[in-house]
């Protein structure tokens, strides 16, 4: 027994130094880990904006790999890398429906980490669900970025009031076919098929679900002029290549917004098949890994981006634009200019939340995935 | 006492027969860095490839489960491999065609041009192939270098060739250009002129020295160039990422879809695998089916 868990630890260990290379020298190089932090996370927490003021007041090395979606992020931690990291910043489901009971990640001390949450915008008031495990008692992670994430449309060519009350069915539209892009981002362009098809995407699916999502599917794809990354669709948008594009919001339209292109805009459908909502947000939850030799740093970073100046900068870090939970502490809120405000779309904000579904797990994400690749191939 | 005195004899003759030759000592961190930098990678997706699906269990499990759901019929991955090869293999004759007349005049024509005309070519490999192809993007697009430009010539505007499976190719002759054509450039120049000049003078016309004497000559170049280029050619991505808009899903793509979305590296490392040795035996094959020896001209 003890041979074969120490041989499985062994190929965990060997995997995880072959997968992380410099990373996991680094983490020998140094005995004790008081000195050093390691962060996984999406763009903009690895900017030298929000990570040098903490490196010099630590006199720490910090390294920050920043990938761009969810599923990759937790299969690194599944590898073995949890010896590897001490922070993993992802979407809200991920903390209490994966990555806690699959014991990924360690709990915060709640004392010393609720009071963050009553200063931040009322939605996040402790005990925050998406922070806590399932049984409620455990807190699992910080709150920190989100918005609204469904199409972005050129209000030029779709007024937000059109966009709004058509919704998904935008694209059911044939007159649309050649005009929209798809972002490169399937997580998210599986729950879109299924709005666009009509059906809720965080319930179990049958048979015919299943065959409307890749009727659907076939259909979007082959109408699609492009799928690309956020840079390219917006590039797209402003030179009229195309005239709307999903999977979008706040996060992939706010940095056109700030160079000077308000008429891009992200918009959220009035209605829709998740309990009368057809928007979906996003809201991202930071946890502690379950490391077994954490660094002690890995709570402090938890602190020090709840302070309202470095709040703004998480806000207005490199890459994307989004607005933070910390926005309900008025130090925060004033940092931000008009101008912003205007790239977050900060006033509509309350009611594009309002009217989307959080982000959750696709029950049969998997079987939905297989049917979205097989109709992308279908573009050639 | 005698004992202790023989084993002492032994243990110090032992070395001399097991000692290592000092030039595989030297080699040793050489060969060190190629099991642990080259080796160990790929011995690693190939296990991967054998694990069951959706797991990590490398190295613990065995089944053939992954390339089953791969050559399973509703599967249409198979879509990628033809389209993943059928652009590497036009990418490879087309460049051979356009490479060959530059490296002719690199060697021949150019003169003390030639030079500079090889920077030029050699310029565009130090930026990265991301932000070339983004340039590309911003020449083609809708109002952008080319169409903004003709019609600020009052003209119609360019051709709406951006996101088109035509746009990939384009790419892929752009990107691979050089991996042909320096090789290439390399082979004409193992050509003696002498035996130009020979084959002249005893009558041979112009076709007949370049069938006979410089192409298979250049052969080797022209072959590595080839080879090169239908390897890099067949693992693309960021072409039909970029300047495609996925119109075309490539095989690399998949495989990246099955390292990130699916969560399913066993079945990336089974296409990584299937990659290899498809691009391995299709290489392999056709050199097997060429005659070496003369080409290299060794006989």
């Amino acid at each position: 027994m003890t041979m074969k868990i120490s041989r499985r630890n062994l190929m965990q260990m060997a995997g995880a130094a072959a997968l992380a290379g410099p990373l996991a020298s680094a983490t020998r190089a140094f005995a004790a880990r008081d000195k050093e932090l390691n962060i996984l996370c999406w763009e903009g927490y690895n900017s030298a904006q929000v990570l040098d003021p903490f490196r010099s007041s630590h006199a720490a090395t910090v390294k920050a790999e920043s990938l761009t979606n969810d599923p990759t992020m937790i299969n690194r931690l599944r590898a073995g890398e949890t010896k590897l990291w001490d922070l993993i910043n992802v979407n809200n489901p991920w903390a209490r429906k994966v990555m806690a009971p699959a014991g990924l990640i360690k709990p915060l001390p709640r004392a010393e980490f609720e009071p963050y949450f009553d200063a931040m915008l009322p939605n996040f008031k402790a005990p925050y669900r998406w922070a806590m495990s399932d049984d409620g008692k455990d807190l699992l992670g910080m709150a920190q970025r989100f918005g609204p994430y469904s199409f972005v449309v050129n209000t030029d060519k779709i007024s937000k009031s059109t966009a709004e009350e058509q919704g998904w069915d935008l694209f059911n539209d044939p007159s649309i076919a050649g005009k929209y892009g798809i972002q490169e981002s399937e997580d998210w362009n599986v729950f879109n098929i299924f709005l666009i098809a009509g059906i809720n995407p965080f319930k179990p699916h049958g048979e015919d679900d299943m065959k409307a999502f890749s009727a659907t599917a076939e259909k979007v794809f082959k109408g699609a002029k492009m799928v690309g990354d956020m840079a390219s669709l917006n590039q797209a948008l402003v030179s009229g290549e195309i005239d709307l594009y999903m999977t979008g919001g706040t996060y992939s339209v706010s940095p056109a917004r700030a160079d000077g292109y308000p008429n891009l805009r992200a918009v959220t459908p009035l209605k829709g098949p998740i309990d009368g909502k057809g928007g979906i947000s996003w809201i991202e939850i930071t946890s502690t890994v379950n490391n077994p030799d954490l660094s002690p740093l890995a709570t402090e970073f938890l602190k020090y981006v709840q302070a309202p100046e470095v709040a703004h900068t998480v806000a207005f870090a490199e890459g994307t634009f989004n607005p933070v939970s910390q926005m309900g502490n008025p130090k925060c809120f004033e940092l931000f200019t008009k101008d912003e405000l205007e790239a977050i779309q900060w006033d509509t904000l309350e009611e594009d939340m309002a009217r989307s579904a959080e982000y959750d797990i696709v029950p049969d994400y998997d079987k939905a995935l297989e049917l979205l690749t097989a109709a992308k191939r279908l573009r050639g | 006492m005698s004992v202790l005195t023989a084993s002492h004899e032994e243990a110090a003759a032992k070395p001399s027969h097991l000692a290592i030759p000092a030039g595989l000592r030297a080699a040793a961190p050489v060969i060190l860095l190629l099991v642990l930098g080259f080796l160990a990678p790929l011995v690693t997706v190939a296990a991967y490839a054998f694990a069951t699906p959706k797991s990590f269990d490398v190295f613990r499990s065995f089944t053939l489960a992954n390339f089953a759901a791969i050559v399973e019929p509703s599967n249409t991955v198979w879509t990628s491999f033809v389209w993943s090869l059928s652009y590497a293999l036009a990418t490879t004759i087309l460049l051979a065609i356009i490479a060959y007349p530059i490296a002719y005049g690199l060697n021949r024509m150019f003169g003390k041009w030639a030079g500079l005309v090889s920077v030029l070519f050699v310029f565009p490999l130090f930026v990265s192939e991301n932000v070339r192809l983004y340039g590309w993007v911003l020449f083609f697009i809708k109002n952008g270098v080319l169409d903004g430009g003709l019609k600020w010539l009052g003209l119609a505007g360019g051709p709406e060739v951006l996101y088109t499976p035509g746009a990939i190719l384009f790419g892929m002759l752009y990107v691979y250009l050089p991996f042909m054509l320096f090789p290439m450039t390399l082979g004409l120049a193992m050509i003696p002129k002498d035996l130009v000049d020979a084959a002249r003078d005893l009558g041979a016309g112009r076709l007949m020295i370049w069938r006979e004497i410089e192409l298979p000559l250049a052969m080797p170049g022209i072959l590595i160039g080839m080879l090169l280029t239908f390897v890099l050619g067949a693992g693309a991505i960021a072409e039909s990422k970029i300047l495609g808009g996925q119109s075309v899903i490539t095989i690399a793509q998949d495989i990246e879809i099955a390292f990130t979305y699916a969560q399913n590296w066993p079945l990336g490392s089974a296409l990584a695998l299937l990659l290899v040795v498809i691009v391995s035996g299709l290489a392999l094959f056709i050199l097997s089916r060429l005659d070496l020896d003369r080409i290299l001209g060794r006989r």
